[in-house]
């Protein structure tokens, strides 16, 4: 199996948080998830892949050792972070065609033009919407095989969302490339990406096929006597309201089996998240 | 690199109004008044890169250049050419203005005296400039902009001080001195200033 | 060709994808040898995870309906009608059976049954 991204143990001390022991791999031609509350270190670890921040562990990219080699293949969207915003687009093409090998003008400019994003207005003065796809087409001109986006649609309507979605699935056509998109909209993911992993203060709480939380989790409501029947290693978190519990439940078909109870509800990776974090 | 030159001229041409304004002033002042009309270049081509720095420290700049290959050293190695572009565009401004003026004023043109503040010019720029790259890159633009503004007006106020209180002729050995070895003299400092600057880079985390 | 996968079944995606396809390919609608569209390009298509596609499409696999081609795609394979007919009635049979299973419980007869299920079918 090819490797686009293998982190091995990273970890990362600041005064206030740690990142703490993070490992994961995202194989070629598949999308990773990459989902958390703020602050849960979801940018300290992009940035740390991308070697913007010092860090201790290990982390290999596109199967190289050197990562400059790699950075040539690797698009990026940074949360916050982009070109000195009295720039316009044509600017970013002319310094982007000196700077990768592989820039793509062409591409660059039907991409400006199939997201309508003038070439000539200041960054400043594009709409938060445009100002994003404008990343993004930055990110796709050079024929990357890897793109690394951190919350790549978080501040856009949906309309704008679902076309970015797009874009990212058309880019997942060539089976050699391969996503890695941190969000904590997790309706985003939920259809496109195929591995989801979920940190939480600095650790993995959860690194799984995204089809299988999807399919074989679900939510059980029940009262508190039928709680007390069920065993603990049948469910992950249990989350106490008023009138009932929510389970969440790792084997929807075993649960079923093994408890003859009907109402087990699928799960979105939302409040996968939510009983996660607020169950116990 | 190249692209990061570039950024931080088209970053200039976006600002180019500005600028010219600020240049015509002075051209402005020099033709009416007595000001020193040199000490445009130190000013504006400080000011420039300083306005670049900005913009660069604004929108995360560097967090993004390090995701391009090779962006680390880069990044610095252009702020420092981008340095000397400016200068060498600066002072060619200087120098038309001189002709221009003379030829407006219908005085003769000192050429000894135009050679000497403009390579004066150069030398303090550099040193300035290559005086607060390094202090920019180790704790950013933003508390380094009062370290600088200091430094400019201590550069220019010991400048003063010399030209009005030291013995002309000592001071002209001294100045002598600098302007035969001048390039050698600005060239090692740049060379270490870059060095450090580079040091420090290295290091640094976003 | 039309595949309609619903999100908020219960019922997995690959499965639904799955169902779909080979409904299409004993109704006929797929001819055998004819080329399907690749994992990648059915994801994107149907706006779902590779992985789903990939699945959908081992399971057509294991039950014969179509056959990977390594680096060349995945084709439909040649399959008896007949047998495959019959195996579909043999799931509604099953189907079927747990209905009047139900129904004999809850005392619905037969003639009442017949009307539901003629209901049902003319409205689909």
């Amino acid at each position: 199996m090819k490797k686009a991204i293998e982190v091995k143990n990273l970890t990362k001390e600041y005064k206030d948080f740690k990142l703490d022991n993070i490992s994961f791999t995202l194989p070629v031609g598949t999308i990773m998830g990459f989902i958390g509350e703020n602050g849960a270190g979801k940018t300290t670890t992009i940035k740390s892949i991308l070697d913007i921040i010092k860090y201790d562990g290990e982390i290999k990219l596109m199967d190289k050792d050197n990562k400059n080699e790699a950075l040539k293949d690797i698009g990026v969207v940074l949360d916050d972070a982009f070109f000195p915003e009295i720039l316009n687009a044509k600017d970013i093409n002319t310094i982007m065609k000196s700077t990768y090998q592989n820039w793509d003008s062409k591409l660059y400019f039907k991409y400006l033009n199939d997201f309508k994003i003038p070439s000539k207005k200041q960054i400043k003065q594009l709409s938060k919407g445009m100002h994003k796809k404008l990343e993004i087409a930055v990110a796709l001109a050079h024929h990357p095989k890897l793109l690394i986006l951190d919350e790549p649609t978080t501040g856009l309507d949906p309309v704008a969302r679902s076309e970015i979605l797009e874009i990212f699935q058309n880019f997942m056509v060539d089976p050699e490339c391969s996503i890695f998109i941190s969000s904590h909209i997790t309706s985003d993911l939920e259809h496109i990406a195929d591995y989801i992993v979920f940190i939480n203060e600095g650790k993995i709480l959860l690194n799984e096929k995204c089809h299988v939380l999807l399919e074989e989790y679900g939510i059980v409501k029940c009262k508190k006597e039928e709680l007390e029947n069920i065993a603990k290693e049948d469910y992950i978190r249990v989350r106490k309201y008023r009138y009932d519990y929510e389970l969440l439940i790792k084997n929807k078909k075993e649960f079923k089996k093994k408890y003859n109870s009907e109402v087990i509800d699928k799960i979105s990776l939302e409040e996968l998240m939510v009983l996660m974090l607020k169950g116990e | 690199m190249l692209g990061f030159i570039k950024k931080d001229l088209l970053i200039v041409k976006g600002n180019l109004k500005t600028f010219l304004l600020i240049f015509v002033f002075y051209a402005f002042l020099a033709y009416t008044g007595d000001v020193d009309i040199t000490f445009i270049l130190p000013f504006l081509s400080v000011m420039v890169m300083m306005s670049s720095f900005s913009y660069d420290a604004y929108n995360k700049w560097d967090s993004y250049a390090l995701s391009i290959p090779k962006g680390r050293e880069n990044i610095v190695k252009a702020k420092y050419l981008v340095t000397l572009i400016l200068i060498t565009i600066t002072s060619l401004l200087v120098l038309f203005l001189f002709i221009f003026l003379s030829y407006i004023k219908k005085e003769p043109l000192d050429l000894d005296m135009v050679f000497s503040t403009f390579i004066g010019n150069i030398i303090g720029t550099v040193l300035v400039e290559c005086v607060m790259y390094p202090i920019i890159f180790k704790w950013g633009i933003e508390k380094a902009r009062i370290a600088i503004f200091a430094l400019v007006i201590i550069f220019v106020v010991t400048l003063g001080f010399l030209i009005s209180k030291v013995d002309t002729i000592n001071l002209n050995l001294v100045f002598n001195y600098l302007f035969k070895y001048w390039y050698i003299f600005t060239i090692l400092i740049l060379l270490m200033s870059l060095a450090l600057s580079i040091h420090i880079y290295r290091k640094k985390e976003f | 060709m039309d595949i309609i996968i619903s999100n908020n079944s219960n019922v997995p995606i690959y499965e639904q994808i799955k169902e779909q396809f080979k409904s299409k390919i004993i109704a006929g609608e797929l001819s055998t040898g004819e080329l399907l569209p690749s994992i990648r390009v059915l994801a994107k298509d149907l706006r779902c995870s590779v992985i789903t596609t990939k699945n959908a499409y081992e399971e057509l696999e294991k039950e014969g309906f179509v056959k990977t081609i390594p680096a060349k795609g995945v084709y439909v394979s040649k399959i008896n009608k007949e047998i495959a007919k019959e195996e579909q009635l043999k799931k509604i049979e099953k189907m079927l059976e747990d209905v009047v299973i139900l129904a004999k419980i809850n005392k619905i007869n037969k003639k009442e049954l017949n009307t539901i299920l003629s209901i049902i079918y003319e409205e689909r």
